[in-house]
């Protein structure tokens, strides 16, 4: 068959299908709601944590409260800045041509991977604080120090419990985006050039 | 009265409907070569649908419309195969594509039909970097089109066709 009358046929072939679902509309609504509750969600933390350790410390007599709230500003301030920073330069319109897609989805899983470590010794400094301020504000008469924190509260535990369940989440995360990264390498690999074909 | 902002995004509904009435089988097309099962077609679609609507109102027309939206839903068809291929630890590809049930009719119609799905499969196995041009060329972009799509020259896209048209010939002979 003559090539161009091949590709002729393939496209009557391929253009005669094409389904759109009857309720995309409403569920490009759906989702665009969801994604800005996401977003606001974000600032929400930061303005329910700051004013509220800001509105303790203002009624509060004990001075010591002062100190929580500034060291939870500083937290979150640190938190942000850090965003901001790994993100700088990796924003672009999503209408981009694929080759630069590509290579600004590798750059930006590189950025993730670089902040998670981040994200860890910031969590970790934040419940070594927590924990500190709380230890000398307990209820004195434990033998030893270990065992108020291990055995002296349920609350105690619980931001044991939620440590513990913050660090598995983040291997678990290391690792998708590290495969993430692996399969993006492949695909710029691919998209890069043409290849022989996969056998 | 309507103030600026409900009468822009009356504007900005009114522009996304165009976009997908005119774009929608070709982006439903798409979407299933990035996929393997229907529903997966359906979920990557409205990613396809909720990125366009989200990426409108910066659009200043520096390309077509059809361009704006196949580079879209292109870049989002690449971020759903990494998931897939980052789940499934490999290709995804070589997998078995879910097709519809063919629809009772005349024996030319089905003949007809099993023809668009074995061309289908076939695409669907193409290395990535072919698929997207054939994609592309099936839909009815142009080299220069195709090239603005892909961020690829129009020698490189020419290079591609060439290869991605004889891999394609070659896959549907071996199916005869």
């Amino acid at each position: 068959m003559n090539t161009d009358v091949e590709l002729d046929v393939w496209r009557e072939q391929w253009q005669a299908d094409g389904a759109v679902p009857l309720n995309l509309r409403r569920n490009v609504e759906r989702q665009s709601r969801l994604m800005r509750i996401g977003l606001i969600c974000d600032t929400l933390v930061t303005i329910v944590m700051g004013g509220g350790t800001t509105v303790l410390a203002l009624r509060s007599p004990e001075s010591d409260f002062v100190l929580v709230a500034v060291a939870t500003w500083l937290f979150l301030a640190v938190a942000w800045a850090v965003v901001l920073t790994a993100n700088r330069g990796l924003w672009a319109p999503s209408a981009i041509d694929t080759a630069t897609f590509v290579e600004l989805s590798v750059r930006r899983c590189r950025s993730v991977l670089t902040t998670i470590w981040f994200a860890a010794g910031l969590f970790l400094c934040e419940v070594v604080f927590g924990l500190g301020w709380a230890y000398n504000h307990a209820i004195k008469g434990h033998a030893t120090w270990w065992s108020w924190l291990f055995f002296s509260s349920l609350r105690i535990d619980i931001v044991w419990v939620c440590t513990l369940a913050f660090f598995v989440a983040i291997v678990w995360y290391r690792r998708k985006k590290r495969a993430e990264l692996a399969c993006l390498l492949e695909l710029r690999r691919e998209i890069a050039g043409p290849i022989g074909p996969r056998r | 009265m309507l103030n600026r902002a409900s009468l822009d995004r009356a504007l900005l509904e009114q522009y996304f409907e165009r976009i997908l009435a005119a774009n929608g089988p070709a982006l439903s097309r798409l979407a299933a070569s990035y996929t393997n099962t229907l529903s997966d077609r359906d979920d990557l679609l409205q990613e396809i649908a909720v990125a366009i609507w989200q990426a409108l109102p910066r659009f200043r027309g520096e390309c077509s419309e059809r361009t704006f939206a196949f580079r879209i839903a292109h870049n989002r068809g690449i971020t759903h195969l990494t998931r897939a291929r980052t789940r499934t630890s490999g290709s995804i590809e070589d997998e078995e594509i879910e097709v519809r049930d063919p629809a009772p009719g005349p024996e030319s119609d089905l003949a007809q039909r099993q023809r668009a799905d074995r061309l289908k499969q076939a695409v669907h196995r193409l290395p990535v970097a072919y698929r997207q041009v054939i994609m592309l060329t099936l839909e009815g972009l142009g080299y220069s089109e195709i090239s603005e799509v892909l961020g690829i020259s129009e020698s490189n896209v020419g290079v591609r066709l060439n290869r991605a048209r004889q891999l394609l010939h070659d896959l549907l002979e071996n199916w005869k």
